[in-house]
């Protein structure tokens, strides 16, 4: 009953569908017996997290598709009280440390040397070391890829990380340097049509291929969301054509909405309004850059060509501020007030 | 007309019978207040518009004639009066003109006139009969010839009194200055004639005449109740009588000029021609009286719209006048000027010793108009006939009104009044010494007693005891506490209430307490005075206790006053006596009376955390004790004092007016030589709110380095002593948006901007943040339509990109650099830049910041998403943004939306495709209220019949967990039956519940904590369990079935209670059967 995405996911290196090369090298650096460490890397929806899994299974066999979860508990030197949350076979260990924030460098270290100092119990695995999987390591804080360095090197006879990311950006150099790097590009459209259409054959789907091209565009690539959304047009029409249009998620339709607020009506009045939805789309889970993005690409197509570039800059202008800032509102309110002064301001002149 | 008439024979009949009283009974002050009182009346009356208008030059002279015939008999009021003032009017009488006939009214003319009157009052109405005929052309003339006489009468009554009283006080001064002021007035007739147009003169003298007469009046009465008391009233009578040249001036503006004749010195002239020569502005007429209106508070409590900054502020020069040019004239406010703020214009005003009211009354010289001024004050202004100036008019009248406010009469009449002051300040201060001086000298007695004593006794002189401390090293505070009653400055009738309780106290202790009493004094054990810090409430409670022979023990804060120390600490004082009583120091009787105690628990509020159970323990003392216990704290409606309510007497303390407190201060600074004008003393009054306290160490300090203070340097010392307050978000904000503090004339430096910010540095931000976008901003300026709303843009962003700048000086100073060094950058960037755009008018109610709610709402649906992705982590790959952002649209459509759809058809799919992603209930909500925009909660309108069948199915069913986490104990109530042998079972379950392999092994190093394996057991049902032991078989018979892999978990399961598996194992396997 599961959605799509997790039904028809691939379960070993074999029946992934594209990137064959990069399968077939995984494939090999498991059966050589001399395993790195990898750092792989790719935009989200690319299949980073399905090839890794694939490849455990290669290494380990069937024995770490049993996973659970475990609940840990880590206690800080404030004496906090840290819950985390780690996935867990025999084999292999998947822990997302970001999950923790700032603390993230007490799980690293307090876990990995707690798994590297075990050997594996398993006498009949067929590798010696464990392998930790860490989710989102380009979110690592500085002090936990720190600490992450020594414990790569001193503990490799019974320990290999597998780092993923989505860019190597915020992964610092001496990491780099002691993992073999890994891309995962994202699939073509082309590929991702050819995925909608298997999966659509599993299901018994009519295929429109119209409509999964669409869905290829719109998908920007992701794999995962071209899944999600195919899912989504199944589901709320009986009958599905190439022109059955695909419905927006929840927050991209409410930041249309503001969008076209923000065209309508330029005043400070008219800014608080859209004050509240911002708030709204924050409380929900909606990370600010993502608002801002989408926010800004809806806005692009609706103004004067004159004003693109400049809506643009201070788009990119206030989303570094997001991140250089800490109350995010701020930000984007001002990046809604600049917008309508540049718009009111360049209407104005037009009428002179 | 007829109403004119009546007014004319109902104001005579008043006159006569009531000089007829005030002959025969002068010494009932009483009845001779009520014929004041309708003096006064009636006086409102005749100013009405038509007698104004007729002044012909007719009246002037049966004005005259009136006079005359009273002035007849005038040599005996001589006689009775002081004869210095009778003696100079006389003359100005006898000159035959008009004027005179004006003098003697005023001056001289009272002692006179009252016996005048009496025999007189038959003969103005002759005279206006006679009037009458003669001047049938004008009917109007006769009412005013009418009225003329009435207030003469009116007048006279009033002098009388005012003579009589004179005469037992001992007040040459006053005297004098009449005089001195009958003699400028002469002068002034001459000039009157002179300049005068006579239609003016007319109006002028019934006009003066009824000023005089409430003043005088007033006065008088006052001054007899002073001779009564013998002590000093000062206060109670300088009051009325700054009310009393008000009065006068108020009168005026009707007909304004009149005024400056009344006055009647050489100089009014002058001050005559300025006032008139001030531009006055037509009142708009007031808007219809709506009876529907309803008030609103909104727009009252925000100064009724007029609270903002003025259009243009600082565009005038506000132009130096001469020191005390407004004195004795009072103004009121209203509307909003064009550059001034009502403070500004009300503390320029104070500054030249004007006076300022709040609501137009008769008395008031001036109203300064503003735009939108408030409907009732212009119907009031209509109704009184006030003159009204606008803020040209302010400005110019002070720019041309000599010092002290001329030689006019409301000039004149306030020197009197401080002359009378003076006197009394003196004589305070005089009583005062000398009291000191027996003291001293009583100190001095004993001491030599003491010395005889011991010489007699043949023992040397013990060494002096305790000496009486120095007055000079005292605290003014202390130095100068009220000794007795009358020294109190407010609060009077509460003094005296708990004077009378304490005398009555024992009385009502023998009845139990049972008789009430008159003031329900009598059912009370104790008491509790509340009210501000600083107005005597300590004092007056020793006071009160001394004054009613009571001995005083005080416990204060300084004392620790837990449950265990009140209770075992007061019952040992509680039935005790002073020893006072019983013995005397040496060389002293023993008094008999004073074994009585009182016992005064001051700063009660001020039990606090140390003072565990204290207030609940005094109260109970309060109910049974044998002494008196007066209690006194700050703020009685705090919860804490609850304990108090029914057990205590409540005497409210409130803040003495500035009169009250006016006086005493006045007498202080006399005492210690400190001069200080009376406009300055009010300042420090009104500075520190009246906390008598503050203002004595404040004239204490200033006398250290000073003399003499002018009313800069007073200002600037209320404001140095300030009381800190601590401004909330709300004023904050109030104050940088809306408060006028960058307008141009503002004198707000930067610091003092910053200062704001710092007033709570954690809110006023984010306060600034909310609600800058709700003013109209002032730098608009004339702008309207489309440019104003583009100018408006303009502000707004660079507003809110200050803002945006703000935050990241703030993210420097709470991130990970903690440079708090930079937080007046911040309070720059992120308040007072962003205010300084769009500070203007506040166009709605200051909201509280939203970002605080908003923020722990996001944390809390943070949290729902993490919950919601760690139960999916086994299915899918996703982070956290991934799960809310593509997983949840399409979970929502598969699941909510799909049950408000099909309704419960759909409930069993919807189950199984939520524990196909570990989903629980509570995720479900979750998801409900994470959902946005389209899939907004509120939009979703599950049937409850949906709902209900959903609980109940998702209830009946167990449910795959792939763990389970600590904070979420409470959530999964229903998996609870399985126990130890479930391990095996899960693992079958997992076969068969996923397609895939992906199985969920339990072998965990680490035993679960023990919280996981009980909670089975909480809730478990006898029957699933029962169930428990033949899934277990079964999924055994699997487990042969299955692959070689599993062995290596499986070994290690036992172990470990993998409860959460077994649950799902249950689970599917009762879904099968």
């Amino acid at each position: 009953m599961a959605l799509l995405v997790d039904k028809h996911r691939p379960r070993s290196l074999d029946q992934l569908t594209y990137h064959k090369d990069l399968s077939e090298r995984l494939r090999s650096l498991a059966q050589s017996g001399d395993f790195p460490h990898l750092l792989v890397y790719g935009p989200s929806g690319a299949g980073k997290k399905t090839r890794i899994v694939a490849t455990l299974k290669e290494l380990y066999g069937p024995g770490v598709e049993k996973i659970k979860i475990d609940s840990r508990v880590f206690q800080t030197t404030s004496n906090r009280k840290l819950e985390f949350n780690i996935v867990a076979s025999v084999y292999h260990l998947e822990i997302t440390p970001s999950d923790v924030g700032n603390y993230d460098r007490v799980v690293v270290q307090d876990l990995l040397k707690e798994v590297a100092q075990t050997q594996q119990v398993d006498q009949s695995a067929k590798q010696r070391f464990k392998v930790v999987v860490i989710n989102e390591a380009d979110h690592l804080t500085r002090d936990a890829q720190a600490a992450l360095r020594r414990t790569m090197e001193k503990y490799s006879p019974n320990l290999r990380l597998i780092l993923l990311a989505n860019s190597t950006a915020n992964i610092i150099a001496p990491i780099r340097s002691r993992t073999l790097l890994v891309r995962v590009a994202a699939p073509t459209e082309g590929e991702i049509c050819e995925a909608l259409e298997r999966s659509a054959g599993k299901e018994g789907w009519a295929v429109a291929k119209e409509l999964n091209a669409r869905i290829a565009r719109e998908s920007e690539r992701n794999l995962r969301r071209a899944l999600l959304m195919f899912e989504a047009v199944h589901a709320q029409n009986e009958k599905v054509s190439d022109k059955t249009p695909i419905p927006p998620p929840d927050w991209e339709a409410l930041i249309g909405q503001v969008a076209k607020e923000m065209i309508e009506e330029r005043s400070p009045a008219r800014i608080l309004q859209v004050r509240a939805k911002l708030y709204d789309l924050l409380t929900h889970c909606i990370p600010p850059t993502t608002i801002l993005k989408t926010l800004t690409f809806k806005l692009i197509p609706q103004v004067d060509d004159a004003l693109k570039a400049e809506v643009i800059k201070w788009s990119a202008f206030y989303e570094h501020r997001i991140r250089m800032g800490s109350k995010v509102i701020f930000h984007l309110e001002a990046f809604v007030a600049k917008f309508m002064r540049i718009v009111e301001e360049h209407l104005m002149n037009m009428d002179f | 007309m007829p109403a004119d008439i009546r007014s004319f024979f109902g104001g005579k009949t008043n006159t006569p019978i009531r000089e007829k009283e005030s002959k025969k009974e002068e010494d009932s002050k009483k009845k001779r207040s009520k014929s004041r009182k309708i003096i006064d009346d009636s006086d409102d009356d005749e100013p009405a518009p038509p007698s104004k208008r007729a002044t012909p030059k007719r009246a002037p002279p049966k004005n005259a004639v009136k006079k005359e015939s009273p002035k007849g008999e005038e040599t005996s009021t001589a006689d009775y009066f002081a004869m210095s003032s009778k003696a100079k009017p006389k003359p100005a009488k006898s000159t035959p003109t008009k004027p005179k006939a004006v003098e003697p009214i005023e001056s001289n003319g009272r002692s006179s006139a009252r016996k005048k009157t009496t025999a007189s009052y038959s003969q103005p109405k002759d005279d206006d009969d006679f009037a009458f005929l003669d001047d049938d052309e004008d009917a109007g003339d006769d009412i005013f010839a009418a009225d003329v006489k009435k207030n003469g009468k009116h007048k006279d009554d009033a002098y009388v009194e005012v003579d009589s009283d004179d005469e037992p006080l001992p007040k040459p001064k006053k005297t004098s200055t009449k005089s001195k002021s009958v003699t400028n007035k002469k002068n002034e007739d001459v000039d009157m004639k002179e300049v005068g147009d006579d239609d003016f003169v007319v109006p002028d003298d019934s006009d003066d005449m009824m000023d005089i007469d409430k003043p005088v009046t007033k006065s008088g009465s006052k001054k007899r109740k002073s001779v009564d008391l013998e002590s000093d009233e000062d206060k109670d009578d300088i009051t009325p009588a700054a009310k009393s040249s008000k009065s006068k001036s108020a009168k005026q503006p009707p007909a304004k000029k009149p005024r400056a004749p009344k006055k009647n010195e050489p100089e009014s002239s002058a001050v005559r021609a300025i006032l008139d020569n001030i531009p006055t502005v037509r009142p708009p007429t007031p808007p219809p009286q709506d009876p529907d209106h309803k008030f609103d508070w909104r727009k009252a409590g925000a100064g009724g719209g007029n609270a903002g900054p003025p259009p243009a502020a600082g565009s005038k020069e506000i132009p130096v006048g001469e020191e005390n040019c407004l004195v004795g004239l009072t103004f009121v406010f209203t509307g909003l000027l064009e550059t001034l703020s009502r403070e500004e214009g009300q503390e320029l005003v104070k500054r030249y010793g004007g006076k300022v009211t709040g609501s137009p009354s008769s008395k008031t010289s001036f109203v300064v108009l503003g735009t939108d001024a408030g409907p009732s004050k212009l119907r009031k202004i209509s109704d009184l006939k006030i003159k009204t100036i606008n803020e040209d008019g302010l400005l110019a009248l002070i720019r041309t009104m000599p010092a002290n406010g001329g030689d006019g009469k409301a000039a004149e009449k306030n020197l009197e009044k401080k002359k009378a002051e003076l006197e009394k300040i003196k004589k305070e201060a005089e009583e005062m010494e000398r009291e000191e001086k027996s003291k001293a000298l009583e100190a001095k007695k004993a001491e030599k007693e003491r010395r005889r004593l011991a010489a007699e006794k043949g023992i040397a002189p013990p060494p002096p005891t305790i000496r009486q401390p120095d007055p000079s090293s005292q605290l003014w505070t202390s130095k100068y506490a009220p000794t007795s009653m009358n020294q109190i400055c407010g609060n009077k009738g509460q003094v005296e209430k708990i004077q009378n309780w304490l005398k009555g106290w024992a009385k009502a202790h023998k009845y139990g307490f049972a008789m009430k009493g008159p003031e329900g004094l009598g059912g009370y054990r104790a008491i509790i005075v509340h009210g501000p810090p600083g107005i005597g409430k300590t004092t007056a409670a020793h006071l009160a206790a001394k004054l009613a022979g009571y001995d005083v023990l005080e416990s204060n804060a300084s004392d620790t006053r837990s449950k265990k120390m009140v209770e075992s600490g007061l019952n040992e004082v509680l039935n005790n006596n002073s020893l006072l009583g019983y013995f005397a120091g040496d060389g002293k009787k023993v008094d008999e009376h004073k074994k009585k105690i009182v016992l005064i628990m001051d700063e009660v509020d001020g039990m606090s955390a140390g003072d565990r159970g204290g207030v609940g323990a005094l109260a109970k003392v309060c109910k049974k004790t044998d002494i008196p216990l007066i209690l006194i704290c700050n703020d009685r409606k705090l919860p804490k004092m609850k304990p108090f309510d029914h057990v205590t007497l409540d005497v409210p303390f409130r803040r003495p007016t500035v009169e009250q407190v006016r006086s005493r201060i006045a007498t202080i600074c006399h005492r210690e030589g400190l001069k200080l004008p009376p406009n300055v003393i009010d300042a420090l009054i009104e500075g520190s709110n009246k906390d008598i306290r503050q203002i004595i160490n404040m004239i204490s300090t200033a006398k250290l380095d000073q003399t003499a203070m002018d009313f800069d340097k007073g200002k600037s010392m209320t404001k140095a002593w300030e009381k800190h307050v601590v401004l909330k978000p709300w004023d904050l904000c109030q104050k940088l948006l809306g408060g006028g503090m960058f307008a141009p004339a503002s004198k707000a430096t930067l610091n003092d901007k910053i200062e704001l910010y710092f007033n709570d540095h954690e809110f006023s931000y984010l306060m600034v943040q909310e609600n800058f976008l709700k003013t109209k901003p002032s730098l608009i300026g004339q702008l309207n339509g489309k440019e104003a709303n583009l100018k408006a843009l303009q502000l707004a962003d660079q507003a809110a990109e200050s803002i945006s700048d703000g935050d990241l000086v703030d993210r420097m100073i709470h991130g990970s650099q903690q440079q708090w060094s930079l937080m007046p950058t911040h309070a720059v960037f992120s308040t007072v830049r962003p205010a300084s755009y769009v500070a203007g008018l506040v166009q709605s109610q200051i909201a509280f910041t939203s970002w605080l709610g908003n923020n722990s709402k996001m944390n809390k649906l943070l949290r729902y998403v993490k919950e919601i992705q760690s139960h999916m982590r086994l299915r899918s790959s996703g982070d956290r943004h991934e799960i809310r952002q593509q997983y949840l649209p399409v979970l929502w459509t598969r699941m909510i939306k799909r049950l408000e759809m099909e309704g419960k058809d759909s409930v069993d799919e919807v189950i199984d495709l939520m524990d196909s992603y570990f989903l629980t209930k509570d995720d479900f909500d979750y998801m409900m209220e994470l959902g946005l925009g389209p899939q907004d909660q509120e939009n979703v309108r599950l049937e409850t019949q949906t709902k209900s069948a959903f609980t109940r199915l998702y209830n009946a069913r167990t449910h795959p967990l792939p763990f389970m986490k600590a904070s979420n104990v409470v959530a999964p109530a229903k998996m609870t039956k399985e126990v130890p042998d479930l391990e095996e079972a899960m693992e079958e379950e997992d076969d068969e519940i996923a397609v895939e392999p992906k199985e969920e092994d339990d072998d965990e190093t680490d035993l679960k904590k023990d919280k996981y394996i009980k909670q089975p057991k909480v809730k478990k049902q006898a029957a699933e369990r029962k169930a428990a032991p033949r899934k277990a078989s079964k999924t055994k018979a699997k487990n042969d079935d299955e692959d070689d892999e599993d062995d290596g978990s499986e070994d290690v399961k036992p172990k470990k209670a993998a409860k959460p598996r077994g649950r799902p194992a249950g689970a599917k396997g009762k879904g099968k059967k």
